[in-house]
């Protein structure tokens, strides 16, 4: 399978002279197309970073990002946003909506900056997502009016509406209820199933022990990695124990 | 600790706290000057009419005069305390020539006097009464600020030579407003010079009761004693004496209330936003139980601590400038005895804007008590939208496009905020387009109709001498055989006496001829026609309170005589108080007369008035061109002057407040913009939503802006203009400058202001910003 994301040696530090420490410090890190990666760590230990120098939301001090073949640290700005806008999925772990707008606007405000024309087909796909995770009944909502769990949903549904072909999610289940969460879980598994690959940074081994692929970093390096199959629906206790096993292994 | 979190608030805002800051200073600086000059004004015009013991009532006088009489009235009428006649010899400017400048262009009656005897004395420089020697001449201050000439010049009157001895002080002609200048001689040189000019009579009374000034004014009158000239009182010598230099208080205060305002919007928007931005910490505050009056004190001293050193500073800065402004009362009218008092002034002003903006403060600290506590801890924002925002949605909206609708959307959902900064647009539209609106009224042909002067070319004035009658025919025959003149008419003023409501009598001064022929503007009724009828100036109908219809009566010889009031018009000049009639009169003096005259061909109007004025040596010729522009083209330059100065004043506060604006808006939606910048909106995008948001304000800015200036500022201007003796008054507006150059200046300022000031939207990261 083709490689979505390639980080070369990525290098990125915080500070200056002696207070200088490096966050991340020479990691290489390959996505596939449609896989479904997670990344642990503690806290600190340079995931978040790692997940926006991958997104080309930040920018690296060393090394090189390759998005489709395309190499981030060498194009504009303008094309970076084209990219992000339209081969990218965001799902943060705070609802980040804007204020102004209500459930239905915030879902679908990326798409309407291009296709203007096409507002009858975005809403379409949009009230489609909506109903596929079960907060078709909130559109006109806004965005104060609605749970924790469901603003999530609605950052999933904004989220997948440009067919991305990778999501990152930084903490997506962070500040949900553990049923919450598991119902979060249960989309994404769906999502990749039809083929968009994942990158998750979590620090729950239940939400990593669904993905094919643990990487566990610290002090700004990857220290170890785990291979799992591919989550059927099944095993999730042993799949954790898993998970656990290999965190105690490594002392994370 | 209250101070750590002052210190750190303005570290945090160092551009907004520092310009507040700045306004408040600049404001405080204004209020304080303001007092400083009101209370060093008024007291040196009380020390230099005391000292100069001003006449409480003067009648100006030309031609033969009874002074035996006048003596008599003086002796029987209780009240009088003082009398005297002063001389004034009025001398053609040509005739005077100041070291090598020669005073032929001034519009001022220059003349010579001696020092008074009993009172009205002309003062040195330093307040003392001048006594002159033979061969010496005294100078009026107005020629010194001129730079006309210095101490020690050569002064050369009709043939006689003088030395520049000093500068003299007149309490009653200093102002540039009065019309005659007073050049002191000494008694021997007086004589020698006696035959050489027209001889004008002060008549001059100090009374024992000032309070009594309008029964001895009837009293005076009644009498029939000489007055063929202006009469003035001590009131009006003050009032001439405050006015320019009160004017340019009055601008100060004007300019220092705009600049208050300006500080309350900076302050208004700074704390509105904090609000926004804290909404969650004040609910956190409430919920734990600090009172309401504690959480505010934590925002008020922030503000305590700007305003008290803004106005620390304005008061130093008024301190350092108070001289330069000082200036003109210290030469026109020397030092103010409680001169000390004005520093006590100065302090209660700024204290008054120190306590304008606390109470401010306070006033928009009022919605914590609205927080709801749950809600801001839940929320961290406060749930009031508004209904309009709810049904301008992006999923329904086909019109704009994404980042318009964002723009337009955010204005709507935050009103409040946006207020301020439309507060700010208005204002500045208004002071851009009202000055202007006024320059260009007071200098378009149509104004001078306004005025009280018809539309001809050149005007004659026979004035000081005898056979006025007899001479303006002569003037009329031969113009009448002028082929070039196309319309000619001699207005000829007299004195009359008119009843008063009260069964008194007054003099009223009559403009006698065809006013058919150079008609004016009249703000209501029409030109008088008929024999008995009568159009009064607004001055005068004011003050006879009269309307249009009302009957007036005259007497004459004894006899009575009604005539019926058929309109009345604005009027600038002769002191503004006039009337126009048409009937025949052989009964009184003729105090002037006027022949205008309209010729065929404009151009040769120059050399037509060269012409006449050598043929005719007795009449003063001037071109109305010339005639309006030296009555009152300094005040047309200074209007032209004030209006340039307002629109760059505007300008700048537009881009400055604009600018302020946007970098807060920019970090205070900065969680916002990492968002939209991490869903791929480009920095270009972003800057397209700020744009919108501005030019939306800016549009409603301009048109409530330019509806209020044409509403509200030609009642404004109106009663300004009125102050000159005009009455109905409506703008003519030159609609290229108004409605397409200023809207276009402004809309560059804005624009240049949001995208400087938005710049910073483009740094900022996404992965710092986006975890809030």
């Amino acid at each position: 399978m083709n490689k979505i994301i390639i980080g070369d040696h990525l290098v990125k530090s915080f500070g200056e002279g002696d207070e200088k420490h490096n966050v991340l410090s020479e990691v290489t890190v390959e996505i596939k197309e449609g896989e479904f990666v997670a990344v642990m760590g503690p806290s600190g230990s340079g995931k978040s970073t790692l997940m926006f120098a991958l997104s080309g939301m930040d920018s690296v001090d060393g090394g090189n990002v390759f998005f489709d073949g395309k190499n981030l640290s060498a194009v504009e700005e303008k094309e970076l946003s084209d990219i992000r806008r339209t081969k990218m999925g965001f799902v943060f772990q705070q609802p980040t909506m804007l204020k102004n707008l209500n459930i239905l606007d915030n879902i679908i405000f990326p798409s309407m900056r291009d296709n203007r024309k096409n507002v009858a087909n975005i809403l379409e796909k949009a009230r489609v997502l909506m109903k596929r995770v079960g907060i078709e009944e909130l559109e006109s909502r806004d965005i104060t009016q609605v749970s924790g769990g469901q603003l999530q949903r609605a950052g999933i549904c904004r989220a997948l509406m440009n067919n991305p072909k990778i999501i990152f999610g930084d903490e997506p289940t962070g500040a949900l209820n553990s049923k919450s969460a598991q119902e979060i879980m249960d989309i994404f598994s769906e999502i990749n199933a039809s083929g968009t690959a994942i990158m998750l940074v979590t620090h729950d081994a239940k939400v990593a022990a669904r993905t094919e692929r643990v990487m566990f970093m610290r002090d700004g390096k990857i220290v170890s990695e785990l291979k799992l199959p591919k989550f059927v629906g099944t095993d999730i206790d042993a799949r954790v124990e898993e998970v656990t096993a290999k965190m105690r292994e490594i002392g994370i | 600790m209250n101070f750590r979190i002052i210190r750190n608030d303005i570290l945090k805002s160092k551009a907004i706290s520092f310009t507040t800051m700045v306004f408040v200073a600049v404001s405080a600086m204004l209020v304080s000057l303001a007092a400083i000059l009101v209370v060093n004004l008024s007291g040196a015009i009380d020390t230099l009419m005391t000292q100069a013991k001003t006449p409480h009532f003067m009648q100006m006088h030309s031609g033969e005069i009874d002074t035996a009489r006048l003596t008599s009235f003086a002796e029987q009428h209780t009240n009088v305390e003082e009398f005297q006649v002063v001389e004034f010899l009025g001398i053609d400017g040509a005739q005077i020539m100041l070291g090598d400048q020669s005073l032929a262009n001034s519009v001022q009656d220059n003349g010579l006097s001696v020092q008074s005897e009993k009172f009205d004395y002309l003062l040195d420089l330093n307040g003392h009464i001048i006594h002159v020697s033979d061969g010496e001449i005294y100078v009026p201050v107005s020629y010194r600020k001129n730079n006309a000439t210095e101490v020690g010049d050569r002064a050369v009157i009709s043939g006689k030579e003088f030395i520049v001895a000093g500068f003299l002080r007149d309490s009653t002609m200093n102002s540039t407003l009065s019309a005659s200048k007073r050049f002191l001689v000494s008694s021997n040189d007086y004589a020698d010079m006696k035959n050489l000019g027209s001889m004008e009579y002060l008549i001059e009374f100090r009374l024992k009761d000032f309070s009594a000034i309008g029964a001895f004014e009837t009293a005076y009158a009644t009498a029939g004693l000489e007055a063929n000239g202006p009469t003035v009182t001590y009131t009006l010598f003050k009032l001439m004496n405050a006015i320019s230099d009160g004017m340019m208080i009055a601008v100060i205060l004007f300019v220092s209330v705009l600049v208050v305002t300006i500080a309350f919007m900076c302050i208004r928007f700074t704390l509105l936003a904090k609000i926004e931005d804290d909404y969650r910490e004040i609910g956190v505050m409430k919920a734990i139980g600090l009172r309401l009056s504690d959480i505010k004190k934590i925002y008020l001293s922030k503000y305590i601590t700007i305003a008290a050193t803004g106005s620390i500073f304005g008061y130093i800065l008024s301190l350092v400038f108070q001289g330069r402004l000082l200036e003109n009362i210290r030469l026109y009218m020397g030092e103010s005895e409680n001169a000390s008092f004005a520093y006590f002034f100065g302090i209660i002003g700024i204290l008054l804007v120190f306590l304008a903006i606390i109470l401010y403060v306070n006033f928009i600290l009022r919605s914590f008590r609205k927080i709801s506590t749950a809600e801001a801890i839940r929320f961290g924002t406060s749930q009031e939208k508004s209904a309009s925002a709810k049904y301008f949605s992006l999923s329904r909206n086909r019109l704009f496009n994404t980042n318009t609708f964002l723009g337009a959307q955010d204005v709507l959902v935050r009103k409040k905020l946006y207020a301020t900064s439309l507060m700010v647009l208005v204002l500045s539209t208004f002071i851009i387009i009202v000055p202007q609106n006024l320059s260009n009224t007071i200098s378009s042909n149509s104004f001078i109709s306004y005025m009280g002067i018809g539309n001809y070319d050149m005007r004659m004035d026979i004035q000081q001498t005898d056979n006025i009658s007899e001479k303006a025919d002569y003037i009329l025959k031969t113009m009448n055989s002028d082929s070039s003149v196309s319309k000619a008419a001699v207005f000829t003023t007299k004195t009359f006496k008119a009843k008063t409501e009260e069964g008194t009598e007054e003099n009223i001064k009559i403009e006698l001829g065809d006013h058919s022929i150079f008609p004016i503007n009249y703000s209501e009724g029409r030109a008088p026609t008929e024999e008995n009828e009568i159009a009064l100036s607004t001055l005068n109908a004011d003050e006879l309170s009269k309307k249009v219809g009302d009957v007036i009566t005259l007497v004459m010889e004894g006899k009575e005589k009604n005539l019926s009031v058929s309109g009345i018009y604005s009027d600038i000049t002769n002191g503004g108080k006039t009337a126009k009639a048409v009937f025949n009169d052989h009964t009184a003096d003729v105090m002037w007369s006027i022949i205008s005259v309209e010729f065929s061909d404009k151009s040769i109007v120059e050399g037509k008035v060269t012409q006449y004025a050598n043929l005719f040596n007795f009449a003063k010729v001037s071109a109305i061109n010339e005639f309006v522009s030296q009555t009152f083209g300094s005040t047309i330059n200074s209007v032209e002057k004030a209006s340039t100065a307002s629109v760059a004043v505007a300008l700048i506060i537009t881009v400055l407040v604009t600018l302020l604006f946007m970098k807060m808006l920019v970090v205070k939606d900065r969680h916002s913009i990492a968002v939209m910048k991490s869903f791929g909106f480009t920095n270009a995008d972003i800057r397209v939503q700020y744009i919108s948001r501005s030019i939306i304000v800016l549009i409603v800015g301009i048109v409530v802006g330019t509806l209020l200036a044409n509403t509200l500022g030609e009642v404004l201007a109106g009663a300004m203009i009125s102050l000159f003796g005009a009455s109905s008054f409506t703008f003519v507006v030159n609609p290229l400058s108004v409605y397409l150059l200023s809207p276009l200046l402004m809309v560059c300022a804005v624009l240049i202001a949001t995208i400087i000031g938005t710049s910073n939207a483009g740094k900022i990261k996404i992965s710092e910003h986006i975890k809030e």
